[in-house]
């Protein structure tokens, strides 16, 4: 069943044409997003999460429309995302940042319970995210200002944090960039078994094609804000048009 | 994880310290005497009032210029409506309300606007609770002043009912600020000042979450206001001008404002400059706003942060020395 659908996505800011006519589909699964810096695939993220109105076309969330007013309201369709650059709170420790996904679940009487100490709900919240933290092999680190933390495992923080809340939709922004070859294995294997057991849609934006062919069945190529092509990994990678948009022309006659 | 054990050594000295100083504060009023013990109610009421910036200052981040005129609202509030015949608790409660919705109404706005923008928005709504203190001759007695009704408790004298007021103020402003800052609300809070652009794609609402910083630290500064009113005995309305504001500041930067002990460290230095700068008369003013200047330019984590920058000094120290990143991270942990 699809879980993302874009239509004929415009998005220009001023007489910059960012996206032009971006149809993509996303399911269960994990799907990928690759293509040249600049071709505009924070951009498709930005215009589902509500970031940026797209100029035309329509974007469908499990079958609704992006609803207007922002980032919250997206998000409270069950959407999460990432940043290339990770956006956590670097004075809190590790916990409490996965804590702040599931935080909006919070509202509406069951803040004062927590503060009170009493709700069952804050309780569960906390039981999710060590839960996730062991899953990513943070455990330890529970208790740490997540600023003390290096790169790679502030953005397997962000990764758990997204995750959280148990959305249908998440977004990553390049969640594997920077990271160290063990901190790959330390993200991408619970990263496709949690996203096989909670029956997510993922779609990751990612240079690593190592990365994107061991999660993705299926990837989307976006140059020059349209796509290009999709399908398998391998296949998508040898397709021609791909090659001369990473390498340029001459190369693409090269290797045919 | 750095849980300590059920019980360590260090765990014992803690809760030990802890009674010996809970001890201290409930027996002060035998202790010491009368002109003391009033300099120890204005640092507690001094301290309620920073906790109410370390909210909305410390965590979400906001520069609010106006928690001199809160606790202007909660003297003149809880005054007047113990005039009115209400009893002191719910004239608190609903001066501390009505400065909550105050707080609302300059958040509004506000939430548009940051920084040092912010700043002078709050600074501009300050000086306008200061007016309507100086017009509203009614109720508040204008320039001439209101005599503040003192507060007796049980068979107490006076001072010690003061005392143990604004002891009693301190203590749970601070405990439900505390609570905050391991909630919901105070990662939320946190949140906003540290990843601003995340906090949308959480579903949290930035706007909610300083409305409620908002309203949380103008109903505390007017929680601080009744009791300073306890503390003065009368008002007048320059009592909550630029001179207030800039020791609150001190008191909030100080000792660290985004840390709960905070306040108490930075009212303890203020009331005691207060004490030392008595005969230096206007010159005070300027005596505190270099303090201020001081603090936020070479500490600007405060007196609170010192602790941890030491540790991590020491730790840098020990890596350069000893060992590889992985140490590094097992002894962070240890240490902290």
């Amino acid at each position: 069943m699809t879980v993302l659908d874009l239509s004929g996505v415009d998005v220009r800011f001023g007489g910059n044409q960012v996206l032009s006519g971006v149809d993509m589909q996303a399911a269960a699964g994990f799907t990928g997003l690759i293509g040249p810096n600049g071709a505009g695939k924070t951009t498709v993220f930005n215009a589902v999460t509500g970031y940026v109105r797209p100029t035309a076309g329509q974007i469908r969330i499990g079958g609704q429309p992006v609803p207007p007013g922002g980032p919250v309201p997206v998000a409270r369709l069950g959407v999460r995302r990432t940043f290339q650059t990770p956006r956590l709170v670097g004075e809190l420790d590790v916990l409490s940042n996965v804590l702040t996904g599931l935080d909006s679940e919070l509202t509406r009487g069951h803040g004062l319970l927590e503060f009170l100490g009493i709700s069952r709900r804050a309780r569960a919240a906390r039981s999710r995210a060590v839960e996730l933290l062991g899953a990513f092999g943070l455990a330890d680190a529970a208790g740490e200002p997540v600023a003390n933390l290096p790169l790679g495992s502030q953005k397997i923080v962000e990764v758990a944090r997204a995750l959280a809340s148990r959305p249908s939709l998440v977004l990553l922004d390049e969640p594997a960039a920077g990271l160290s070859a063990a901190d790959v294995d330390r993200l991408v294997e619970p990263l496709a078994e949690i996203g096989r057991a909670d029956g997510l849609a993922v779609v990751v934006i990612e240079h690593d094609l190592e990365v994107v062919s061991r999660l993705c069945p299926r990837v989307a190529v976006l140059h020059f804000g349209r796509i290009l092509t999709e399908g398998p990994p391998a296949q998508v990678v040898a397709h021609p048009d791909v090659v001369t948009a990473y390498l340029g022309a001459s190369v693409a006659a090269v290797h045919p | 994880m750095t849980h300590l054990p059920w019980f360590s050594t260090r765990r014992l000295l803690g809760g030990l310290i802890a009674v010996v100083a809970a001890l201290l504060l409930l027996g002060l009023p035998g202790l010491v005497n009368s002109y003391q013990l009033f300099l120890a109610c204005l640092v507690m009421t001094m301290a309620t009032a920073g906790l109410g910036l370390v909210l909305i200052m410390g965590w979400s981040g906001q520069i609010v210029l106006a928690q001199a005129g809160f606790m202007g609202v909660g003297a003149y509030g809880t005054t007047s409506l113990v005039a009115l015949g209400l009893p002191w608790p719910l004239a608190v409660l609903l001066a501390g309300l009505v400065a909550a919705l105050i707080g609302v109404a300059i958040g509004l706005p506000a939430t548009r606007l940051r920084g040092f923008y912010l700043a002078i928005a709050t600074l501009a709504f300050a000086e306008l609770m200061l007016r309507i203190f100086i017009e509203a001759e009614p109720i508040t007695g204008g320039i001439a002043g209101l005599v503040v009704t003192p507060v007796v408790l049980g068979n107490l004298d006076v001072g010690g009912s003061r005392w143990y007021l604004c002891l009693g103020l301190a203590a749970v402003t601070a405990l439900a600020v505390w609570r905050i800052g391991r909630s919901g609300l105070g990662r939320r809070l946190r949140a906003v000042r540290d990843a601003d652009v995340a906090v949308g794609s959480l579903a949290i609402s930035a706007t909610r979450a300083k409305l409620l910083a908002f309203a949380l630290s103008a109903f505390i500064g007017a929680l601080a206001g009744a009791a300073y009113a306890q503390v003065l005995t009368y008002l007048t309305p320059h009592i909550f001008g630029l001179t207030l504001l800039i020791e609150l500041l001190i008191v909030a930067f100080l000792g660290g404002v985004s840390y709960v002990g905070g306040p108490f460290l930075g009212a303890v230095v203020v009331i005691g400059l207060r004490e030392l700068l008595q005969d230096i008369g206007s010159w005070q003013r300027l005596a505190f706003g270099l303090v201020l200047a001081l603090v936020v330019g070479f500490l600007p984590r405060g007196l609170a942060s010192l602790r941890s920058r030491i540790g991590a000094a020491r730790r840098r120290r020990a890596d350069t020395s000893t060992a590889t990143p992985q140490a590094r991270d097992v002894t962070a942990g240890v240490a902290s």
